[in-house]
């Protein structure tokens, strides 16, 4: 029983090193077709931040006539080796999914500066590292706008996790287009301190409601299902985040903010098919497609066109949305 | 801003909350005292509760009905004790370590499930228990809305712990449970069957957490995510602990972390400018502060934590 036991569990641990390595067709022989590796902290199938990688990644590589290789789970521990093996396998490409790879691509990239790296979400640039950050504010901006035009008690709830740069220029912006529709509106804001406790972003929501809040927009993740069911249970208005959410409160929704990281990456890989790539922190908004806003139809048609005017004065550069990192 | 906190509807929506956030701490805290009572510590509680949440989410999402969604729940959290169970009370292994492989395990079987669950699927829900007002008691300002207009659960939590400390004190079934976990081998000489007293022990530890994580789920949410308990089961056992080992004693202490996380998240929405970091310690320090309080009087029962193996010196 206890061998069986152990055996057991040597075999899954076995696999488990095996299965982490990689699951591409990297066999290390230099080819004629430019090489792109991507690398992410979480599996490629998890329907949310990875998954719309891999499939960015792959649908550019098969554009622009690359093969593509990928690494999942990678713990932050873990990322500069994973550069470093594709680095020296000869990759031309490297992609580093999400902030935490920006830092061990600075470090990698110094010791390889023929290989080229991309960072999504990260603030790191050098010679040959360019890191794309998609311009969440204007989402927001545009979803404050929303809000400010539909609140009756004139006041507002966001909700938030972690206050990690990406996620406190939305709630910034959100204050600031709510602002700029009317300016003594109210802006209660909340922070989980969590992407998972789902129970106490509802808790967030409810403190709000009970203050006299009534359309709450979150920006939390899964956890943020909390913050729109307690919407939908007080039957208010809610803003949704990251997917089309209308289906979790069809009565109540606004809108949702979709961030395109597809869009993205073709724009990254775009540089390297064209040799414009250039090492720098670029900036993707609602001009290049890589953050909209999806509304509903709960919108009365005064309200669609207020927010269809601040996307048009944003693509077309005449309104100008400062991402605001500072919490207050 | 203070006259904002001390009114009297403040205090009754403030306490409501407080009492929402502790009635899972209370029932996986309830579930670990019985456990621990008969030596067996459980750091798994963690796993069981997101067992027990995770199965209460998908039965009631395939049998469309509540009552399905909880016993599929008790269940859930039941096999999680179990497995626990045959590793420390049959196979006689480190309870800790035990323990933290299968909150591990767990998070990675729910998660997964899960994902094979919504795979190709949007959002889904489920429906939650409606909330039953107590008649004459639910009419008491402050307190009455906040204990007696709940669910059915938190009326059945109540029933369990007036019915726990009446075992623990007035049964003799409640006495050699205690013995069990205080020193075995002398339970054992006078004829109580040790082990199966701690599998007694186990099962309600198992049922009484799924509920817990069931509670999140059925009354609460009505959708599942990843990793949803979120430290829940961590502080369930804290519960434990600062209650000193006594069912009254872990209502009051999950109370306690209830109120301190409804403060936290409201003094944030009141744009108290203090970090969310610092509030979010609030819970955390609480508990500190109250076992430094407690500091000298150890309560623990005594073979915690020990694997007994019979008739072995």
């Amino acid at each position: 029983m206890k061998k069986m036991l152990s055996g057991l569990l040597a075999g899954t641990m076995l696999f488990s090193l095996t299965a982490c390595q990689s699951g591409g067709e990297d066999s290390g022989e230099k080819k004629d077709t430019l090489q792109v590796a991507l690398c992410m902290s979480g599996p490629a199938n998890d329907q949310g931040w990875n998954q719309s990688a891999y499939e960015g990644a792959k649908a550019a590589c098969d554009k622009y006539g690359y093969e593509l290789s990928y690494s999942e789970n990678l713990g932050a521990a873990d990322i500069a080796a994973a550069f470093a093996d594709y680095a020296i396998a000869g990759y031309d490409v490297i992609i580093g999914h999400g902030f935490e790879f920006g830092d061990p691509a600075l470090e990698v990239a110094e010791t390889y500066p023929d290989v080229k790296f991309i960072c999504t979400e990260a603030s790191a640039s050098a010679e040959n590292v360019a890191s794309y950050v998609m311009a969440c504010e204007q989402t927001a901006y545009v979803e404050g706008i929303i809000a400010a035009s539909m609140s009756e008690s004139g006041k507002l709830g966001a909700i938030g996790p972690i206050q990690g740069d990406s996620l406190v220029k939305i709630i910034n912006g959100y204050a600031e287009g709510a602002k700029s529709v009317s300016a003594d509106i109210e802006v209660q804001t909340a922070w989980t301190n969590s992407y998972v406790d789902t129970q106490l972003a509802q808790e967030a929501a409810n403190a709000m409601i009970e203050s006299g809040v009534d359309v709450i927009k979150h920006c939390a993740n899964a956890c943020g299902n909390g913050a729109i069911n307690a919407a939908v249970a007080a039957n208010i208005w809610c803003q949704g985040d990251s997917y089309d959410q209308s289906s979790l409160a069809p009565e109540n929704i606004l809108d949702s903010a979709l961030y395109n990281l597809d869009v993205v990456l073709d724009i990254a890989l775009g540089t390297v098919a064209d040799g414009t790539f250039k090492g720098d922190v670029y900036n993707l908004g609602m001009a290049e497609g890589a953050v909209e806003v999806l509304l509903s139809d709960n919108l009365p048609q005064e309200v669609v066109d207020k927010a269809q005017a601040a996307v048009d004065a944003i693509k077309s550069g005449e309104l100008k949305i400062v991402p605001n990192f500072t919490v207050e | 801003m203070l006259d904002e906190i001390f009114t009297l509807s403040f205090l009754t929506v403030f306490l409501a909350a407080a009492v929402r956030l502790a009635i899972p701490l209370m029932y996986g805290g309830l579930g670990e005292l019985i456990a621990e009572r008969a030596g067996i510590l459980n750091i798994g509680m963690e796993g069981v509760m997101l067992s027990g949440a995770f199965f209460s989410f998908a039965g009631a999402w395939y049998f469309h009905s509540t009552a399905m969604g909880l016993l599929c729940g008790m269940l859930g959290g039941l096999v999680v004790s179990l497995v626990h169970g045959v590793l420390t009370i049959r196979l006689a292994k480190d309870q800790s370590v035990s323990g933290l492989a299968l909150n591990m395990l767990m998070l990675g079987v729910t998660s997964f499930l899960f994902k094979l669950m919504s795979d190709g699927q949007t959002y889904q829900q489920v429906d939650t228990m409606p909330e039953i007002a107590f008649p004459v008691l639910s009419k008491i300002p402050v307190i009455g809305e906040a204990f007696f207009q709940r669910d059915l659960l938190s009326y059945l939590l109540y029933v369990l712990i007036l019915a726990s400390v009446l075992f623990f004190r007035f049964t003799n079934c409640g006495l050699n449970l205690i013995a069990v976990g205080e020193y075995p081998r002398a339970a054992e000489s006078a004829g109580v069957p040790v082990h199966r007293y701690q599998w007694a022990a186990m099962v309600c530890n198992g049922v009484l957490g799924g509920i817990g994580g069931a509670y999140l789920v059925l009354v609460q949410l009505g959708v599942f995510t990843e990793n949803m308990i979120s430290g829940r089961g961590y502080i369930a056992l804290a519960a434990v602990i600062l209650g000193r080992y006594t069912p009254v004693g872990v209502f009051g202490s999950a109370l306690l972390f209830g109120v301190a996380n409804a403060l936290q998240i409201r003094l944030q929405t009141i744009g108290v400018s203090i970090s969310p970091y610092l509030l979010a310690m609030l819970p955390y320090v609480v508990t500190l502060l109250a076992m430094l309080g407690a500091a000298g009087k150890n309560s623990q029962p005594e073979s915690m934590g020990k694997p007994y193996i019979r008739g072995v010196r």
